[in-house]
């Protein structure tokens, strides 16, 4: 047989399995929002009667658990904004600092700071409650943002470290030459560089933040601070819950991060790979 | 236009010492060529003088100004790098015009300055462009011309033609000396190929293991190299060099005698080594026999690769020849332009 097609057919092999381990619940969950609440459990591939009213009934917060819809989305798009350009920042300006200006001990603060991934977010998550209470930002949305800043930051520190390394080091030096003083440099020649990295790196951290479920959950309590991720998990608590309503909502709330991946798609795979391979 | 001046520079990285006391006066307008292999610390006292390196001891002058602990910024010198290290992002007109802005200058002085530099580079056509839709040597001249628009006091060049290709390299040395040669800024010149260092110097440092072996115009260093290691950098093809020893005004080596230099002093019996260059081995009817190896002919001169007891040698003959492989020849050395070195301390004699 032709090598190139057994070839092929073996990725198909993989490829078809993996598509569909992933494309299932997504599509469970798309057959559940158009069923009707009587439909929902017949377990036929396509219901009699689709119907879009499931999504009437969330975004007119038409339920005892939607009351809040529009309010939880806002949180949820306010901590993962919030979480994004922070996690960026403090990022980046590290990521400069270690691997551009070189500062004594850059590196060890970076290793330190990956060292925290070691212990599980979860094991953290009692400690990280106790810290928010002593600052009394317990039912802040503040509160998670910083928990997830304090989460993703190691990560985006080391990628962006990465990244800078490979930035050629005579670029600092013949800006400095020129007469660029290091936030000159950070602003007209590193940032403008490093752009596709701090791209990937913000919609990673805003991700992270958006798709957040523990934390949420354990430092916010208020109907109208928690995100609609933990708004979601509140559909749970009842004996009857409205599951057609419960997979519309998270089919809305799925959306955002779809669009946003697909927007910055481009940078996303040059921008976390960037730092994979040190070169 | 300024002097530079090194004063006893000394520099060591960590417990390496890699520069042991370099002094060393440019003149105002003077092109200084520092030359050497690699590693020999010509970069980095290149990287001193332009203040991206720190000064372990000793002083380093700018018109009699010590630069020592002032900002790269500040010491009013311009860079040129091998890898161009143009930004990206900008076009060539913003990469040139950059450190004018930087100094927030009007933007009509920019303009000027930009219009300026690129008439005189020829670059006029390529302002709007990014840097990676430039060749190589349009890079390079981008950079002189960043360089260029800051009218600075010295320029420096961190081997500035070593990524372009043979053909562009020669082209881009006669541009940059036609450059020195408008704009008389003192010039320092970092490179690792002695033909570039002959070609555009006005003056040549050669330097070896973070030393100054020896300074001078570049025909001085052809026509009399202090020791065998500048004897045997400066020239291409090298200087053929062989052991002998002295005697009655001769050197006995390779089974001949060798005419020596009347300026050479020395005693009989001194072990020496014997350098003659190339082009002053001539062939004669009678000499020093050798046999033919190779025969190289470029069309102007002819290389002869010869063997005197299993010595290699090089001579190379002008115009053309019809010499073939295992033939044998007799070689006739000029005493004129012999070269006597001691054999231990590899001084000239």
């Amino acid at each position: 047989m032709n090598p190139r097609f057994v070839r092929e057919a073996r990725l198909w092999l993989i490829g078809i399995p993996v598509a569909l381990w992933t494309l299932l619940p997504i599509y469970h969950i798309f057959l559940f929002s158009i069923s009707t609440k009587d439909s929902a459990f017949s377990g036929r591939w396509w219901p009699d009667h689709p119907t879009l009213r499931n999504f009437g009934t969330v975004f007119r917060q038409e339920h005892f658990y939607l009351h809040n819809f529009w309010n939880q989305i806002w949180n949820s798009l306010w901590i993962a904004c919030a979480s994004g350009v922070l996690t960026l920042l403090i990022a980046t300006f590290a990521a400069f600092a270690i691997s551009r200006l070189r500062v004594r001990g850059g590196r060890t603060v970076m290793n330190m700071a990956l060292f925290t991934y070691f212990i599980p977010a979860a094991f953290l998550a009692v400690p990280m409650y106790k810290a928010m209470a002593t600052y009394g930002l317990l039912n802040s949305r503040w509160s998670l943002v910083l928990a997830m800043v304090t989460l993703a930051s190691p990560y985006a520190i080391w990628v962006l470290k990465q990244a800078s390394d490979r930035l050629p080091w005579e670029l600092d030096e013949a800006a400095r030459i020129d007469g660029a003083t290091p936030l000159q440099l950070f602003r007209l020649v590193y940032v403008p560089l490093m752009t596709p990295s701090l791209v990937a790196i913000g919609t990673y951290a805003l991700l992270l933040a958006w798709n957040e479920y523990l934390y949420g959950f354990l430092l916010l309590s208020h109907e109208n601070t928690i995100p609609l991720a933990v708004g979601l998990g509140h559909f749970l608590a009842a004996d009857d819950s409205p599951w057609e309503l419960l997979m519309a909502t998270a089919l809305v709330y799925a959306l955002p991060p779809a669009a946003i991946y697909y927007a910055f798609r481009r940078y996303m795979v040059g921008g976390l790979t960037a730092g994979a391979v040190k070169t | 236009m300024a002097s530079v001046c090194f004063r006893e520079l000394k520099k060591n990285f960590g417990a390496t010492r890699v520069l042991h006391g370099i002094s060393l006066d440019i003149a105002d307008g003077e092109f200084m060529v520092l030359v050497g292999p690699s590693g020999c610390g010509k970069s980095t006292l290149l990287r001193m003088l332009a203040g991206l390196e720190d000064i372990t001891a000793g002083s380093i002058a700018i018109d009699d100004r010590v630069v020592n602990d002032l900002e790269s910024k500040d010491r009013d010198i311009a860079m040129v790098f091998q890898s161009y290290a143009l930004y990206p992002h900008m076009t060539v007109r913003d990469n040139m015009g950059f450190s004018l802005k930087l100094r927030k200058e009007s933007g009509q002085r920019i303009d000027e300055g930009v219009a300026k530099a690129a008439k005189i580079l020829n670059l006029e056509s390529l302002l709007e462009r990014y840097p990676r839709e430039l060749s190589g040597g349009q890079r390079q001249r981008v950079a002189m011309g960043r360089a260029i628009v800051r009218d600075p006091k010295v320029f420096l060049f961190d081997e500035p033609l070593s990524n372009l290709d043979a053909k562009l390299r020669v082209a881009m040395r006669a541009e940059i000396k036609a450059l020195h040669q408008r704009l008389k800024t003192t010039t320092v010149y970092v490179t690792h190929d002695q033909v570039e260092a002959m070609t555009m110097a006005d003056r040549i440092a050669v330097m070896n293991e973070g030393r100054i072996e020896q300074l001078g115009a570049p025909l001085d260093l052809y026509d009399r190299p202090a020791n065998l290691f500048v004897a045997q950098f400066i020239g291409s093809p090298a200087m053929n060099i062989f052991d002998g020893v002295l005697s009655n005004g001769t050197v006995e080596a390779l089974g001949s005698r060798w005419p020596v230099s009347p300026a050479a002093r020395g005693a009989d019996g001194q072990a020496v080594k014997y350098g003659i260059r190339p082009e002053h081995l001539q062939l004669g009817r009678d000499g020093v026999p050798a046999e033919v190896v190779v025969v190289e002919p470029m069309g102007h001169e002819t290389e002869l690769l010869v063997k005197i007891n299993d010595i290699d040698l090089i001579v190379v003959m002008h115009g053309r020849s019809a010499h073939v492989p295992g033939e044998r020849i007799f070689l006739a050395p000029q005493a004129a332009n012999a070269h006597l070195f001691d054999a231990a301390s590899g001084r000239r004699i």
